[in-house]
């Protein structure tokens, strides 16, 4: 997540004034008609009705990086700050805006102060009993954050020095060395500040007793697989919000099943994950429900293709080129049901980073050609390599888990290299074994895989090719790469950054290390009576359902 | 009698710890921890060991085995490695759900696959016996799964309405609870059922020709009498270890039919452990399973000497 220059920010007032024919949004890409429920009184009252992929499995945002836990918290939790919600933000930007601060400054390069907002209060529920939030929640949130053994959040903060609480509206951060992006990574979802009374009461904060939060909703019930039951906050400190009711979220892992809940009327919400309608699905939904509302924009997931560069012929930028002109993006995305040729191509930072991903066209020469797909071409770089009768490699990826879109990708991109002599032998692994063995390096040959799960575009490159990172199975050690990443954590100026990122996703394309990839284009859909509603990327449902309200 | 049932209750005592060591293994042998998969892809080394250390997972395997052991010995299955739930109370929740389901769907199946199985023997290659032998081999072919999800989705996408709701506890509405259960047990038992009717349909064919059966028939019998009292009595003897074996079948197709409907039993319990490697919950899934089994295959045998005056044990 990071800040947005405001000049890309889509509001409201804008919208009104290029009318109608602009909101088409072509060049943008948002699938969006007008909507004149805008314009009129938000009603309170009602309840929001989605259902969801998973089922928790704890509570406790400090032993997990996964949706199944951080999406339901959402609804409970605040943080420092957060990634602005709402109609006039345009999906794949993050905007940051307070959410617990009423404001933040920094002293100089590694020092933050942070001003908490006054009478917060946490949900009126055992044992935190509604008592005033303070700088001491937030120290202690922090401190079990970088403490607490197997957070695997940590390198969400992990530069953070110490934290201090000189007064009781008043947060102090002391980092170890500058970090442009403090602010938006005190932004993702796992820094919601907890309750000490909870943890000391529960010992941890996996049961469900123990979610008390100072967030627009109060979690009322879980009925495990079934449901996850929310009612209105009635001390939210934003006044007048939420607008809902309450919130029922129905856990439901069937996706026809999903589909068939939410075309009879039982949901508000697309039925996939941040509510998007699988684009095979989308001319039935839209047949059945008239004046459906949708957004269509870039996910965050994408492929990953790993190899070593220590083992040859990875070595050589020749091979890597040819194995990426051999690799057809097009026909994957054509090919899927969820996309249907509804996709964006992504550098090293997806497409989904709309701020900081480079548009593909803006690469080096060799880095464009990359998303070029020729046989022939990498036939010819393969002679150059010195392999011109071609090449076997065992290719890893993980066996059913990640749905038959995610097999269909692998069949088609191994297809289209062996036809470039580029041989791969499939070794399908189960999934524990695979997030336990070949995404820490311990592959033979390659591997195919996903990515997509950090909400900032700086973990894309930090962690798989800084030296010294336990994701980095590359192997990558490039000097220039390295000051070049070094120097954006640096660089707290917003446009330069952008521009070292961008050299960053040339340099990476240029060297084969990247590319070529793409994310579906979704299409998140929700239901005509819902008003004031805009989705986004990332795991904070709660916050943007905030402010939407009912219109029944 | 009694002392029969005895003797198999000491041989059910060496097959539940043979079984115990299984279950309590072979999660182990799978790779990837439970350590990893909670850390995922952003595990760092030191965490590993410290987590492995406060979950309890560092220690040797026959020292984690004994300690399980006894404490089941003590009727205390652990807690989760996930929720810190203690995997009792986990199963007590969802265990007469997945009974539940499982009793309507075997009833189902006998309730279908016996009579129809009785019909067409009594009259074989008519045309009743044509239909139910095609009904048959449909209700084999055809997953029950797949069944599932054409009645969830066709209506949804024909007339905006789905048999799929949300689900209802049973203290809320004991009737609507029932109610609930209906059309996934009938799609469950139908499967079953196919396989019963095959079954009943061969052996009352084959008993109906036997030597004791003409006489009935040479005594003037009713047909009635003939078929459900001498016939069907002796051709159910098979038909009962099958619906033994049926207790499984069905224990396996409930997974996918309480995941399509939403029903919060034990088979998606036990998915979500297996995929968590959350191994308390596994071994205590399996070892209640393998008691059931052995429970249901006793039972069996023991129906067996009221089916057949012949056998005494």
């Amino acid at each position: 997540m990071e800040s947005a220059p405001a000049n890309h920010e889509f509001s409201r007032r804008e919208a009104l004034k290029v009318g109608g024919a602009a909101l088409a949004l072509g060049a943008a890409g948002l699938g969006l008609a007008p909507r004149p429920a805008e314009a009129q009184t938000p009603k309170k009252g009602g309840v929001l009705r989605l259902t969801f992929q998973a089922d928790p499995l704890h509570f406790d945002p400090h032993q997990t990086i996964s949706f199944v836990t951080m999406v339901p918290l959402s609804f409970v939790y605040s943080r420092l700050v957060k990634v602005k919600a709402g109609p006039s933000v345009k999906p794949m930007t993050y905007p940051i805006e307070p959410d617990l601060a009423e404001s933040w400054s920094q002293q100089n390069d590694t020092t933050y102060v942070f001003k908490l907002k006054k009478g917060v209060r946490w949900h009126p529920k055992p044992p935190v009993n509604g008592r005033e939030l303070t700088a001491a929640d937030v120290k202690y949130t922090y401190d079990r954050f970088l403490t607490i053994a197997g957070n695997p959040n940590k390198p969400v903060l992990e530069y953070v020095d110490k934290i201090e609480a000189p007064d009781k509206y008043t947060v102090k951060f002391t980092l170890k060395e500058p970090n442009a992006w403090f602010l938006d990574l005190l932004a993702s979802t796992s820094t919601w500040i907890i309750a000490k009374e909870c943890v000391e009461k529960f010992g941890d904060l996996k049961k469900v007793e123990s979610v008390v939060g100072t967030g627009p909703w109060m979690l009322e019930r879980w009925e495990p697989n079934v449901r996850l039951v929310y009612v209105r906050n009635p001390n939210y400190f934003v006044p007048g919000l939420p607008y809902a009711d309450g919130v029922d979220v129905l856990i439901d892992k069937d996706p026809a099943s999903r589909l068939a809940t939410w075309l009879a009327g039982k949901t508000d919400f697309g039925p996939e994950y941040q509510h998007a309608v699988r684009w095979l699905d989308a001319p039935v939904a839209r047949q059945r429900k008239p004046g459906l509302q949708t957004a269509e924009y870039t996910w965050l997931t994408s492929g990953a293709t790993g190899f070593k560069l220590a083992n040859p012929p990875f070595n050589d930028v020749r091979f890597r080129r040819a194995l990426a002109r051999a690799t057809n993006v097009g026909e994957v995305f054509e090919s899927l049901a969820f996309s249907q040729g509804h996709w964006t191509p992504n550098p090293i930072v997806p497409a989904a980073f709309a701020d900081w991903s480079i548009p593909i066209d803006q690469l080096g020469p060799e880095g464009r050609k990359l998303y070029e797909f020729s046989t022939a071409e990498a036939k010819k770089l393969l002679a150059e390599a010195g392999l011109p009768n071609g090449f076997k490699v065992t290719v890893e990826a993980a066996a059913a888990v990640y749905g038959p879109d995610f097999d269909d990708f692998v069949q088609i991109t191994l297809k289209n290299w062996k036809a470039a002599g580029i041989e791969g032998d499939l070794k399908l692994k189960e999934y524990g074994a695979y997030i336990s063995s070949t995404i820490f390096g311990k592959f033979d040959g390659m591997f195919l895989g996903l990515r997509g799960a950090w909400a900032d575009p700086e973990a894309y490159f930090y962690r798989w090719y800084m030296p010294g990172q336990p994701l980095n199975v590359w192997g990558v050690n490039d000097a220039k790469l390295t000051d070049m990443m070094k120097l954006q954590r640096r660089t707290a100026d917003v446009p330069k950054r952008k521009q070292i990122i961008y050299d960053i996703q040339r340099y990476v394309a240029d060297q084969g290390l990247f590319g070529p990839d793409g994310s579906i284009r979704i299409l998140s859909a929700w239901d005509a009576h819902i008003k004031n509603y805009m989705p986004n990327n990332g795991f904070d449902y709660g916050g943007r359902l905030m402010a939407a309200w009912i219109d029944k | 009698m009694r002392l029969y049932v005895l003797r198999r209750l000491l041989v059910a005592v060496p097959s539940l710890l043979i079984a115990s060591l299984i279950v309590f293994t072979l999660p182990r042998l799978i790779p990837g921890d439970v350590v990893q998969m909670m850390l995922q892809e952003k595990a760092y080394g030191k965490d590993l060991e410290d987590l492995r250390a406060k979950l309890g997972l560092n220690r040797p395997i026959p020292v984690q085995y004994i300690e399980w052991l006894a404490a089941v010995g003590h009727g205390d299955l652990g807690e989760s490695l996930w929720t810190r739930q203690p995997v009792i109370a986990e199963m007590a929740r969802r265990l007469p759900v997945t009974a539940l389901l499982g009793v309507m769907a075997l009833a189902v199946a006998i309730l279908i696959g016996i009579p129809v199985g009785v019909v067409a023997a009594m009259r074989p290659d008519g045309l009743l016996d044509f239909v139910a032998r095609g009904a048959a081999i449909l209700g084999l072919s055809v997953p029950a799964f797949v069944t599932a999800i054409l009645v969830t989705l066709l209506p949804a996408i024909w007339w905006g309405w789905t048999p799929r709701g949300r689900f209802v506890e049973f203290s809320s509405d004991p009737g609507a609870y029932l109610v609930q259960f209906l059309l996934p047990a009938v799609i469950l038992g139908v499967a079953s059922a196919a396989g019963i009717m095959r079954l009943t349909r061969g052996m009352l064919l084959e008993v109906l020709r036997q030597d004791y059966v003409r006489t009935a028939w040479a005594k003037g019998l009713r047909e009635r009498i003939v078929v459900l009292k001498h016939g069907l009595k002796n051709a159910l003897i098979p038909v009962m270890t099958v619906l033994g074996l049926q207790v499984a079948a069905i224990a396996g197709g409930a997974v996918i039919i309480e995941w399509i409907f939403g029903i919060p039993g034990m088979g998606q319990f036990l998915v979500d452990a297996i995929v968590q490697r959350d191994y308390p919950v596994i071994q205590g899934i399996n070892l209640v399973i393998v008691t059931i089994v052995v429970v249901t295959n006793l039972t069996v045998d023991l129906v067996y000497a009221v089916l057949d005056p012949r056998i005494r044990y």
